[in-house]
């Protein structure tokens, strides 16, 4: 299997979502292995992201994709290899040392603290500097939620708990945050909703890796995407480069979707 | 009449079960493990609140004696044995959980004597409201308990670290990437459910005796509220110890007081059976 691998973009790739190609690195990630017990799930992933990128990682179930995102956030228990945030290794910080640097996180599922009311899902974020003035302009932001700030997180419905779960994740203002899955657990109705949301992240000064099964429509939205295979990375490339691969279609993006545009 | 009575004597009975179902709650819900060595703990407050009172002659300053002494000693039982352990399986820290009970038994033990000790607390008239008799001295119990139970609910639901803790029991890997230091919930969990299950041992202590095996008989009614209250449920374990504590008394007409413990195992095995999440609890997802 012959890995058709751009590890180096060049300009002739650009879309019209424009090329970061420019811009500096944010994330790096090289050759990170590791899992939950004895045997490996990631087998030396390496990928990286630009300031003010949405990268998609994809991939089937089982490739790994949601164990890079807790390897990224050290919620992995063994993890080798290094991954670079500014420049600096995170490899071996402590989740909230991560998180105090300027890594956001959205977990895929729970990703709200369901017993707290939406008030509170934003105050307990630790790290926060103003944190009135933060929660009044992420309430701003989603005024859906300060319509609800009372509620009980768990009473919320699929849309609201997903625009919480970005909030919360915002209250440290991160420089990256990495969505597993945001459009799992959603309703088809609200998918587009949610990669709209995703599309609005740079705006707010946050860069985005997406782990994302619904792949093509991911891709829509972003620069440039990993295809994970095994733990390992099978194809990358420009989001619009995978979006027209025939093999990346046929393998991993499923082929049905003639009518995509 | 009669049964007014009884029910003022559950309800007090039921503070002491309260508060330690409460302890036990905590500690289920945000440590995930049931802490075998509440019982144990409340003996310590019983012992810390009579030399305390004896001392000073205040039952209010047994109150804060016991309260102070078993978080400081609930503190010690977490950084020497629980937190060396936090990644263990359930089994390993109820087992460690077991010997932390009979640790503190064996010191209480040694160096308090075997023999029943009692709070000799002056008598005093009761008030009779409508032929039901209170003394001044449940009424004072009740206030130490009562003032306990605002304290940690105001902290639970009013500070920082509340809202933290209480979202380490919702969600411990999200608080973690919410930048929750989960060291500094565990301090402040312990401090805590040691020093309600120490308020509830002193209740216990100046209710009945004060013995080496007093607390660890608190056990089964204790685990019973929690589970009746919904596990990590604090509100919950309250309200179901004061439930329990009125059954148990209501019931002694009928089948004799030593049949007490045994009713709690009954409504134990009735709630796993009918209603394994409690009054309050949630539903517990598998993560």
């Amino acid at each position: 299997m012959s890995a058709q691998s751009v590890a180096q973009p060049v300009a002739a790739d650009m879309t019209e979502r424009g090329s970061m190609a420019g811009a500096p690195l944010l994330l790096g990630v090289e050759d990170v292995r590791g899992g939950y017990g004895e045997v490996d799930i990631l087998n030396g992933v390496s990928l990286f992201l630009r300031k003010g990128e949405i990268v998609t990682v994809a991939g089937t179930n089982g490739a790994g994709k949601s164990t890079l995102a807790k390897a990224v956030l050290g919620l992995l228990p063994r993890v080798s290899g290094r991954i670079l945030f500014e420049g600096a290794d995170l490899v071996g910080l402590s989740t909230e040392d991560r998180v105090g640097r300027g890594v956001g996180y959205v977990p895929q599922v729970a990703n709200v603290f369901a017993a707290l009311s939406v008030v509170e899902n934003l105050q307990v974020v630790v790290g926060v500097k103003d944190q009135r003035r933060r929660i009044a302009e992420l309430f701003e932001a989603f005024p859906l939620l300060a319509e609800r700030r009372r509620a009980r997180a768990g009473s919320l419905s699929g849309g609201e708990r997903q625009q919480l779960a970005f909030a919360r994740a915002l209250m440290t203002s991160p420089r990256l945050i990495i969505l597993d899955e945001p459009t799992a657990a959603l309703s088809p109705a609200k998918v587009a909703e949610a990669f709209e949301l995703i599309a609005r992240l740079p705006s707010l000064n946050v860069s985005v890796l997406v782990v994302e099964q619904r792949a093509r429509q991911c891709l829509a939205v972003s620069q440039r995407g990993y295809i994970l295979d095994g733990g390992k990375v099978a194809i990358e490339g420009e989001a619009a480069m995978l979006l027209a691969d025939e093999r990346a279609a046929e393998l991993y993006l499923g082929r049905t979707e003639k009518r995509h545009s | 009449m009669f049964y007014a009575q009884l029910l003022v004597n559950g309800l007090v009975q039921g503070l002491v079960i309260g508060l330690a179902a409460l302890s036990i709650t905590l500690v289920f819900g945000i440590a995930r493990f049931p802490n075998a060595a509440t019982g144990d703990a409340m003996t310590l407050g019983g012992y810390s609140a009579l030399a305390a009172f004896k001392a000073t002659g205040s039952m209010a300053l047994g109150g804060v004696a016991a309260f102070l002494a078993t978080a400081v000693v609930s503190l010690l039982a977490y950084l020497a044995v629980f937190r060396q352990l936090a990644n263990r399986s359930v089994v390993s820290l109820l087992v460690a959980s077991i010997g932390v009970a009979f640790f503190i038994r064996a010191v209480l033990g040694v160096t308090f004597g075997h023999a029943q000790q009692v709070f000799m607390a002056p008598l005093s008239r009761p008030y009779v409201l409508g032929g039901v008799r209170i003394t001044p001295l449940d009424l004072q119990l009740a206030a130490v308990a009562a003032i306990a139970l605002a304290a940690v609910f105001g902290l639970l639901y009013f500070t920082p670290i509340g809202r933290q803790m209480r979202a380490v029991a919702d969600n411990r890997d999200l608080a973690r990437v919410s930048g929750v230091r989960p060291g500094r919930v565990m301090v402040a969990l312990w401090l805590l459910a040691g020093g309600v299950a120490g308020v509830g041992g002193m209740m216990l202590g100046v209710k009945t005796i004060v013995s080496p095996e007093s607390g660890w008989e608190m056990l089964l009614p204790a685990f019973t509220a929690a589970i009746l209250g919904g596990i990590g449920s604090p509100g919950g374990a309250v309200l179901a110890g004061l439930l329990l504590g009125v059954a148990q008394e209501a019931s002694t007409p009928f089948v004799g007081f030593t049949y007490k413990i045994a009713l709690a195992f009954v409504i134990m095995l009735a709630v796993l059976l009918v209603r394994p999440r409690g009054l309050f609890g949630r539903v517990e997802g598998a993560r």
